[in-house]
């Protein structure tokens, strides 16, 4: 064995052996975090590896950097075939795919190899080009790591110049050991006439040299590098819940009688592995940053430095991945909360879900933001103080206003509609419970929602019910503002109330009444089927169920906000939409700048609606000013939270515009009205 | 410091009352039920005045039927490190009974101050805490809107009709307590579990003699419906007239 | 023919209204049951005999002058001791539900081992007990009480009953505190106006509030004037306006902002949004001046004029004013 070889293999032993030293400490720092089980469903997991991760669906959303990263990421997976051949060569020289592979395929493998190390080259030069002269506003703030990203991008550059420049070489050595196959390389081959056979040999065995020495450079550089996604980011998409299999947006479960020593998480400890896999897994590209509603409008939260601090408060409890030795993880008296997040940047969060929907490694930033939330509730009662009337309401008068209970049905009295009490006492069992929430019984203006669609359920015929004086608050807001143990009090009352009443059919006008209880309720036993009222309306239009009048109505302009809970987090962008096209035969239907899964939140999501709104812009603004900006007269909603806040900032202004929740629309050109 | 509170387990007051079949006390049917907002106050200053002192124990004291045991876990929840049930059958109507009964549990606890609700939203009395000052021969100041500790002398403020008195006054003292002073903490679910573990005592109230009795309650007669009075400044005149004399708040 | 003791209040020398009210109800309470004696019992600084011929109009027989240089300012403990020690023979003791008598009443009770009626509406004698009517769950609920045997202490709510002259002979007695106010352990160091400086929202009596209705900031020196114009009244906002910076955050009332119940709630401009309501629905009376009479604030108000703010307020300023002048 020569000693070239011998140097080489020493070399590569002591690479490899480094880095499977440091994922190993990767692994086990992980299981600092809590236990987990994410292999349920290996199949949706495997599918949304091949979909986000490989197919790289996500990273496409964005037009430009898009394409770039999907031309590094699609050129490293087919030239990492060609570095383990060349590390081999190394081992054992002369070995070749090509001994074994049958001649088209590896034709095609050859001519890969040539042509992704140009796209490669093109596309890293392009990043370059995007940071240095476009300056893409997303990849600041959060001091994000320019120095880790021009370093990584030049080295990857300079992989794809050794690796050209070795077969360029290698061709003006001897034309004949470059195939066709590899055009861009015959072609430089033939701008080097000029220098010897002798020393383009030399160059070439010297271009491998550097390639496979800043390969394992590389490979031992991540780790310490926020391009540690290279390596993670597949089985962090793997490992996700942000696409599914389970119903994306639901809260975790949490047992109140555990006997544990704090509730909620206020360092790394508490959180669980998968969130700890996802500090790992994040490049700092700041697409969840750039449509954070109360970032955009600035607020101190960004979801990007909440993934990144919970990296950073990890490799600090650690102790990092050190060169030499390794000291032991001792109490530090810091934590993630207060030393890296402040309170101000999580009850910020309006939990809209576009972070978490944007980010291309389905890390899951909400996630953090609601453990910690519940740390901050459950353990130490912190929270903004204009939560607490919210929450004693809701425990004392079952909604988060302080309303007297007993005027819930108000709205229904003289319009004939029966309460599941009333119905049961007639012994009758109602098909369709109609749930109407806290804001569609108390809410001046929600109520006129609440009776719009009851006119519809009525002019349809459907055999439907509420529960009146006893529906109460799911619990839905309690939750997301982080007190689970108010939440589990109020779901399991409400759900003690469905079962009472057998109901099995849930439609509700209120997409947090929705998601909570169709999607979160299970978690506590309360299995029902739950129709948003755009869906179920929908359904009825779609049928021709609805009565509608025969003239085609205005012809309004109308843009739809989405509604998070709604599109987000349960997918339903079309139905509104629908319904309002099938209920307004002329209208214009006209979309903001971001709408559907990019629609920009109201801002009253996540216990929002409940807490000031004293820094920056208010999101409603911001919001109303995008959907003004398309020219329409009437804005549609299908949520009584964002009517509130698009009527707010709509009056503000003074803008001759309705703002009309999608069942009023068909209401009012219901026949026979 | 050793504190004592006096709290009251009364219904929340936005709920509709109605009025039992007896006729004297509320039919209690789906009502929910907590500490009366002034006690809440009261448990509230306790907590703060030991946690900013370091150290201190407060104890909750609480007359009634078992089920206010759940009224003393509320306040041992928001951090009370004791309770105390003086177990009755009901709260009587006379407030002296219900002082009596109180000042024989405080007599001998060595307390340095004891505090109360400025008084219940149920009975509106508000005489229990300033009759056990009496009867221990403590010092009392009532309605305190401010408290706070100087040279060993409690200093404090309280609220006149259109002015307020500062006050000072030695301990051991009994200071009843009115809102402004502090706002209740919000128990965090940490402080809801340690309180099952944390001990109450259940003694029998030493009530002695009641001398007030509920004749009847009724509700009040139902306020006329709102209504629009007019259109434009033109219905000024009307409007001044109906506050001084329906309203009677002008 | 039960005699009653009645605490007249002062306060800086100068009786109060509470304490015309106290010995009207005492007359009135004495005559409806066969004419007994009322006998006021006046502290005060020295001088205060001179001012006592107000308490023999209403209705007092005898006026008990207790004058000392402390009395400028209350003294809790020497006075119970002087109301107790005076209190022999008298089988109702009758005082103002008025702070200072709120403090007092249960001492008194307390000293003469005497049953409390506390914030009373109205007093009637029954045999050898007292029966009153008093509001209990905060007004919601008017409960009938009955104490006895007498003696029994009672304290009335002030404003529930109108100072009525019942002329007498004055007659003044003066007599010395039971206990030295000097030796009181609970000192009244200052006592501070709280007229002058703005009124915290928490505790005015009257809130005037104003929304997005006053059309811009400077408007809502309209909605201060009629504050100014009630005297005891409060600025209040929208969140609306405070989040549009028309008027400080600490203004904003509704339930991300303070949560108020006073006396008198006035809205102006405001439409009446959930979060404004859960923020002071419990007011005892509610005014709405709003141009729009769908608004949702006419359904929680007791009395609401449709029109222009800008229009009638200044209107109902001037009225309040006239109003507030003639009383």
């Amino acid at each position: 064995m020569s000693a070239e070889r011998v140097i080489f293999v020493f070399v590569l032993l002591v690479a490899a052996g480094f880095f499977s030293l440091n994922v190993q400490r990767l692994i086990e720092y992980l299981r600092l975090g809590r236990r987990e089980n994410r292999l349920d469903h290996p199949w949706h997991r495997a599918w949304n590896v091949l979909r986000i991760g490989i197919a790289q669906a996500k990273i496409l959303r964005d037009p430009v950097a898009g394409p770039m990263h999907a031309g590094i990421f699609w050129g490293f997976l087919v030239l990492t075939a060609g570095t383990v051949e060349l590390i081999v060569q190394g081992i054992a020289p002369g070995f070749s795919y090509e001994h074994f592979l049958p001649r088209p395929v590896w034709f095609a493998y050859s001519a890969s190899q040539d042509g992704f190390a140009a796209i490669v080259l093109a596309a890293v030069a392009f990043a370059f080009f995007r940071r240095l002269v476009l300056h893409p506003k997303r990849l600041d703030g959060d001091h994000t790591h320019h120095g880790d990203a021009y370093f990584i991008l030049g080295m990857i550059g300079a992989l794809m110049v050794t690796l050209l420049a070795m077969f360029a070489f290698t061709g003006a050595a001897d034309p004949a050991a470059l195939g066709t196959e590899k055009f861009i390389s015959r072609a430089l081959a033939g701008l080097l006439h000029g220098v010897s056979p002798a020393t383009a040999a030399a160059v070439a065995h010297g271009n491998w040299w550097a390639h496979v020495l800043l390969v394992l450079f590389f490979l031992n550089y991540l780790p310490y590098s926020k391009h540690l996604h290279v390596v993670t980011s597949l089985f962090n998409v793997f490992f996700s819940n942000t696409s599914g299999p389970s119903q994306k947006g639901v809260m975790r479960y949490m047992d109140l009688e555990a006997d544990v020593e704090q509730f909620g998480a206020n360092d790394v400890q508490q959180l669980t592995w998968k969130n700890l896999l996802d500090g790992y897994s994040c490049t700092e590209c700041g697409r969840c940053t750039s449509v954070c509603p109360a970032n955009i409008t600035g607020k101190p939260l960004s979801p990007r430095k909440i993934v990144i601090n919970t990296r950073q408060r990890l490799m600090e409890t650690v102790g990092g991945l050190p060169l030499v030795h390794e000291h032991a993880a001792a109490g530090d008296g810091r934590h993630l909360l207060d030393d890296y997040i402040t309170d101000a940047e999580l009850w910020a969060c309006t939990s809209c879900r576009a972070c978490v929907q944007e980010c291309p490694v389905s890390i899951d930033q909400l996630d953090i933001i609601n453990e910690m939330r519940r740390y901050l509730v459950l353990s130490e009662s912190r929270f903004p103080e204009e939560l607490q009337p919210a929450f004693e309401s809701m425990e004392r008068n079952g909604s988060p206003w302080a309303f007297n209970p007993a005027d819930r049905g108000q709205w229904a009295e003289g319009l004939d509609i029966p309460t599941m009490a009333e119905a049961f006492a007639r012994g009758h069992r109602p098909q369709v419970l109609y749930w109407v929430g806290c804001m569609g019984s108390f809410d001046e203006r929600a109520r006129k929602t609440t009776v719009a669609f009851a006119r519809i359920l009525q002019a349809c015929g459907i055999d439907f019910a509420i529960l009146g004086q006893e529906e109460s608050c799911n619990g839905d807001p309690a939750r997301r503002m982080g007190n689970e143990y108010l939440y589990q009090m109020l779901a399991k009352n409400a759900i003690e109330t469905l079962d009472r009443y057998q109901v099995r059919t849930i439609v509700t006008a209120c997409p947090h009444c929705f998601h909570q209880i169709g999607n979160e309720f299970p978690q506590l036993g309360g299995m029902y089927e739950v129709i948003h009222h755009s869906t179920f309306i929908e359904r009825l239009l779609q049928e021709h169920r609805v009565p509608l009048q025969t003239e085609d109505g205005k012809a309004l302009t109308v843009a739809y906000h989405d509604s998070c809970y709604l599109g987000r987090y349960n997918d339903v962008y079309d139905a509104p939409r629908e319904t309002i096209r099938r209920a307004l035969p002329i209208v214009k239907l006209v979309e903001p700048e971001r709408s559907r899964d990019r629609g920009l939140c109201c801002g009253a999501g996540g216990g929002r609606m409940f807490m000031e709104e004293n820094t920056g812009k208010r999101i409603n603004a911001e919001r109303t000013e995008e959907l003004l900006a398309t020219g329409a007269d009437t804005i549609a909603v299908a949520c009584p939270f964002c009517m509130t806040m698009m009527n707010d900032s709509v009056k503000s202004r003074d803008a001759d515009v309705s703002v009309v929740d999608i069942a009023e629309v068909v209401a009012d050109r219901l026949a026979t009205a | 410091m050793k504190i004592a509170v006096c709290i009251k387990r009364v219904p929340d007051m936005e709920s509709r009352f109605k009025i039992a079949a007896s006729g004297v006390a509320i039919d209690e049917t789906g009502l929910k039920f907590d500490i009366s907002d002034f006690d809440a106050y009261a448990v509230e200053v306790a907590l703060q005045i030991n946690e900013k002192a370091g150290s201190g124990e407060t104890t909750v004291i609480c007359l009634g039927p078992d089920v206010v045991q759940e009224t003393i876990r509320k306040a041992l929840s928001m951090g009370a490190e004791k309770g105390v049930q003086l177990k009755a059958d009901s709260v009587p109507a006379d407030s002296l009974a219900i002082a009596k009964a109180l000042a024989a549990e405080l007599k001998d606890g060595g307390y340095e101050l004891i505090l109360f609700g400025k008084h219940s939203l149920d009975a509106m009395t508000g005489g229990a805490g300033t009759m056990v000052a009496e009867l221990l021969g403590l010092p009392c100041l009532t309605a305190a809107s401010k408290l706070e500790f100087v040279n060993g002398k409690a200093v404090a403020r309280r609220e006149l009709e259109g002015a307020a008195e500062m006050l000072e006054f030695p301990l051991p003292a009994v200071v009843t307590i009115d809102e402004g002073i502090a706002r209740p903490r919000y128990p965090s679910l940490k402080g809801i579990m340690a309180a099952k573990k944390k001990p109450l005592d259940v003694k029998p109230a030493q009530l002695g003699d009641v001398r007030v009795t509920v004749e009847k309650m009724a509700l009040p007669p139902e306020r006329p419906a709102g209504r629009i009075i007019g259109t434009g400044p033109d219905a000024v005149p009307e409007l001044v007239r109906l506050l001084q004399t329906e309203a009677k708040v002008l | 023919m039960p005699n009653i003791l009645a605490v007249a209040e002062t306060r800086g020398g100068e009786l109060r209204k509470v304490a015309l009210e106290a010995v009207t109800a005492a007359r009135a309470l004495a005559d409806a049951s066969g004419g007994g004696e009322v006998h006021a019992l006046v502290f005060g600084p020295p001088g205060t005999a001179a001012k006592a011929e107000p308490l023999a109009q209403h209705g007092a027989d005898k006026v008990l002058v207790c004058e000392h240089a402390a009395y400028g300012k209350a003294d809790a403990e020497s006075m119970s001791a002087t109301i107790a020690a005076r209190a022999a023979g008298f089988p109702v003791v009758l005082l103002s539900a008025s702070a200072q008598g709120k403090d007092l009443a249960p001492r008194v009770s307390a000293r003469l081992n005497a049953p409390l009626l506390s914030d009373c509406l109205t007093v009637r004698l029954s045999d050898n007990a007292v029966v009153v009517t008093h509001p209990t769950y905060t007004g919601k609920i008017i409960a009938t009480l009955k104490a006895g045997p007498t003696p029994v202490v009672v304290s009335v709510r002030p404003n529930a009953t109108t100072p009525a002259a019942n002329a007498r002979p004055l007659a003044t007695e003066t007599i010395a505190p039971a206990s030295d106010p000097s030796a009181s352990r609970v000192k009244v160091t200052e006592v501070v106006a709280s007229g002058g400086a703005k009124l915290d929202l928490g505790e005015a009596p009257v809130i005037i509030s104003g929304g997005r209705g006053l059309k811009e900031a400077a408007n809502f020196k309209l909605v201060e004037d009629l504050a100014a114009a009630f005297g005891n009244a409060a600025v209040g906002a929208t969140r609306a306006v405070t989040d549009d910076g028309w008027r400080p955050h600490s203004d904003q009332i509704g339930q991300t902002g303070r949560l108020v119940s006073p006396e008198l709630y006035v809205a102006v401009g405001i439409s009446g949004a959930i979060q404004h309501l859960a923020g002071m629905r419990t007011s005892r009376t509610i005014v709405a001046i709003n141009k729009d009479p769908e608004a949702p604030i006419f359904k929680v108000a007791d009395y609401g004029i449709v029109g222009d703010a800008l229009e009638i307020v200044p209107a109902l300023t001037a009225a309040v004013r006239a109003a507030k002048q003639a009383h």
